[in-house]
């Protein structure tokens, strides 16, 4: 017997329709900057919005590849940061939240101790000194230990850990295995999945990261991916700007530099777009919700 | 006594793997967390960068005197609170509501499709986001294009002091719907079907059990993001208003953290008004946390932290 499929009630139409909306409401914006990104100033200043680039063009990205743009540096350095960092905080991270996982006298006020830093701090000007007192100004170091580790993340690693029965463990300790062993043999390999998440989280957040680098990363050479972009982003913004007030229109001028713009995005995008299927497929299961309540 | 007192310390040593484990992350945290809550001394002190944060001198609350008497920051408090608000009453539901709307939908694929492009801005930073959609609504682009395609008058989204605040809620909306989704799809996905079957048995309409059973059964994560949301009332939003502005709507957006920025990198910087005005702002907001957990721990008896 052939089920017969249900129609489509007015709720279920409704959802439809506004979610559809939503849907394209986000991909619009993020497809015109595509198209500024491969097609030429004459071409958009002909029509800002077009499904195809009017006239396809790679100089944007030509000139973004060129060694005088600095994109190149800021690619390497932000690669090299994100590797270094994401290594040495998921070390920290992981081996702390295991920690708090297991039984210790103390560990309510230790715990207490690393919740506080994450609804108080000391705020921009004392951090800034800091930084500058350590002799940190200007090195990636001073980033990478800005953002070391998150308390938020250990926490729901913690979780994690904590999952896991606990005569796993007992029995490990039987054996003779002390708190290393079974933290090394026995929690690590079950968690992988999760620390694997983290680390791409963790990725993520370092090349996203512009904040610090931009108060901290004087020398151009040691700028990164969002510092550089943003600087492309404010001398060009000015300019039109500048155009939209005194009505004097150097609309070439204005549209070049968001054509290199756009591709900047792109090129800053990409990576994120590759890694996004594997962020998804965990963080939909719900492993980051548990962590919201403490 | 003496007994108890000995099997604390030999319980210590048994776990003295652990404190090893815990070492390293807390010398990270006392160095780089809570050294810079050393200098919020600084809130109290005129700084001289000569003698440092110790040597300066005392001046008590003139730092603090001060924020209530320089206009700049006491309409930079107005705009914070004021924004904040907003994003209570817009941005805050916005989540909810569409995390209901994926439950209602059908077709699994589609709704697969969907949460992917949803949540996808979450992972950008407002630095690549506020470059997109500048360009999109700016004068030129691609918005007033198409108005102007309608026959309609072009629209300054951007310089406009009024929309530009209206964009800030949007872009928020557009950035961080899908992924603020998320914990309440969770929650939804955690309600006994059954409650459902029963409610159609007993002739409820879909409204009625999106009323009675959904928005019930996801009240205390609604009670949970709330504390938290409350708790950064007095941040609204700085990366956001920091990448969008321009120097035509800058004062309307001026927030306490924009404002902190422009003070401490200024020609001639106040590093004490400035930490100043930080602690304000972060005393200000814990009190808010705790505060909201207490209310709404009283009220529904959910609780962020006991």
């Amino acid at each position: 017997m052939k089920k017969r499929k249900k129609r489509w009630d007015s709720v279920e139409i409704l959802a439809f329709i506004a979610l559809t909306v939503l849907a394209i409401l986000i991909i619009i914006p993020f497809w015109n900057a595509v198209v500024i990104a491969f097609e030429t100033s004459a071409a958009y200043v002909r029509s800002p919005f077009s499904w195809l680039p009017g006239e396809f063009t790679l100089d944007n990205f030509k000139y973004l590849g060129s060694k005088s743009s600095g994109l190149v540096r800021a690619y390497v350095n932000t690669i090299r940061l994100a590797v270094v960092g994401t290594l040495l905080g998921m070390a920290v991270m992981v081996v702390t939240a295991y920690a708090f996982s297991r039984n210790f006298p103390g560990k309510r006020p230790l715990f207490l101790i690393m919740l506080f830093t994450m609804f108080f701090g000391g705020g921009l000007v004392p951090t800034y000194l800091l930084i500058r007192n350590l002799g940190l100004n200007d090195t990636h170091t001073a980033i990478v230990m800005l953002s070391l580790a998150s308390t938020y993340n250990i926490i729901v690693l913690r979780n994690g850990f904590e999952s896991v029965p606990t005569d796993l463990q007992d029995a490990a300790m039987i054996d003779g295995a002390n708190d290393f062993t079974i933290f090394a043999k026995v929690m690590l390999p079950l968690q992988k999945p999760m620390i694997a998440t983290f680390t791409l989280f963790t990725i993520v957040g370092y090349w996203n990261n512009w904040y610090w680098p931009m108060l901290v990363l004087n020398s151009p050479d040691k700028t990164l991916l969002q510092v550089f972009l943003r600087s492309l982003i404010t001398n060009a913004s000015q300019m039109a700007l500048g155009t939209e007030i005194t009505g004097i229109t150097d609309t070439m001028t204005v549209t070049y530099a968001l054509g290199i713009q756009m591709a900047a995005v792109f090129v800053v995008i990409l990576p994120i777009m590759l890694v996004y299927p594997f962020l998804q497929k965990y963080f939909v299961k719900g492993t980051l919700v548990g962590g919201i309540k403490m | 006594m003496k007994n108890k007192k000995k099997s604390i310390w030999m319980e210590m040593w048994h776990s003295r793997y652990i404190y090893l484990m815990l070492l390293p992350f807390f010398v990270w945290l006392i160095i780089f967390h809570y050294g810079p809550m050393y200098g919020i001394l600084l809130a109290f002190k005129k700084y001289n960068a000569r003698r440092g944060i110790w040597g300066s001198d005392w001046v008590g609350l003139d730092n603090f005197r001060r924020i209530f008497i320089t206009p700049m920051a006491v309409s930079s408090i107005r705009n914070t609170v004021l924004i904040s608000l907003g994003r209570l009453i817009i941005q805050f539901p916005s989540p909810i509501v569409l995390a209901i709307l994926i439950n209602e939908m059908r077709g699994k694929r589609l709704k697969k499709v969907y949460q992917t492009i949803f949540t996808f801005p979450h992972f950008l930073s407002w630095v690549v986001v506020s470059a997109i959609l500048t360009n999109f609504l700016s004068l030129n682009g691609a918005i007033n294009s198409l108005l102007t395609w309608l026959g309609l008058d072009k629209v300054n989204f951007l310089t406009n002091r009024p929309l530009f605040v209206s964009m800030l809620f949007a872009t928020g909306i557009w950035k961080g719907i899908g992924w603020s989704a998320i914990i309440y799809m969770a929650a939804i996905a955690g309600i006994d079907p059954t409650l459902y079957d029963a409610a159609r048995v007993d002739g409820a309409t879909r409204w009625q059990q999106i009323w009675h059973i959904t928005l019930t059964g996801i009240r205390s994560t609604i009670a949970i993001v709330f504390i938290l949301d409350v708790g950064g009332l007095m941040n609204a939003g700085f990366d956001q208003i920091f990448n969008m502005r321009n120097a035509v709507v800058s004062s309307a957006v001026e927030i306490l953290d924009t404002y902190v920025y422009g003070i401490t990198f200024a020609a001639s910087p106040n590093y004490g008004f400035a930490t100043a005005v930080g602690l304000f702002k972060s005393v200000i907001n814990f009190a808010l946390l705790m505060l909201a957990n207490q209310t709404v721990g009283w009220l529904t008896g959910e609780k962020l932290y006991r």
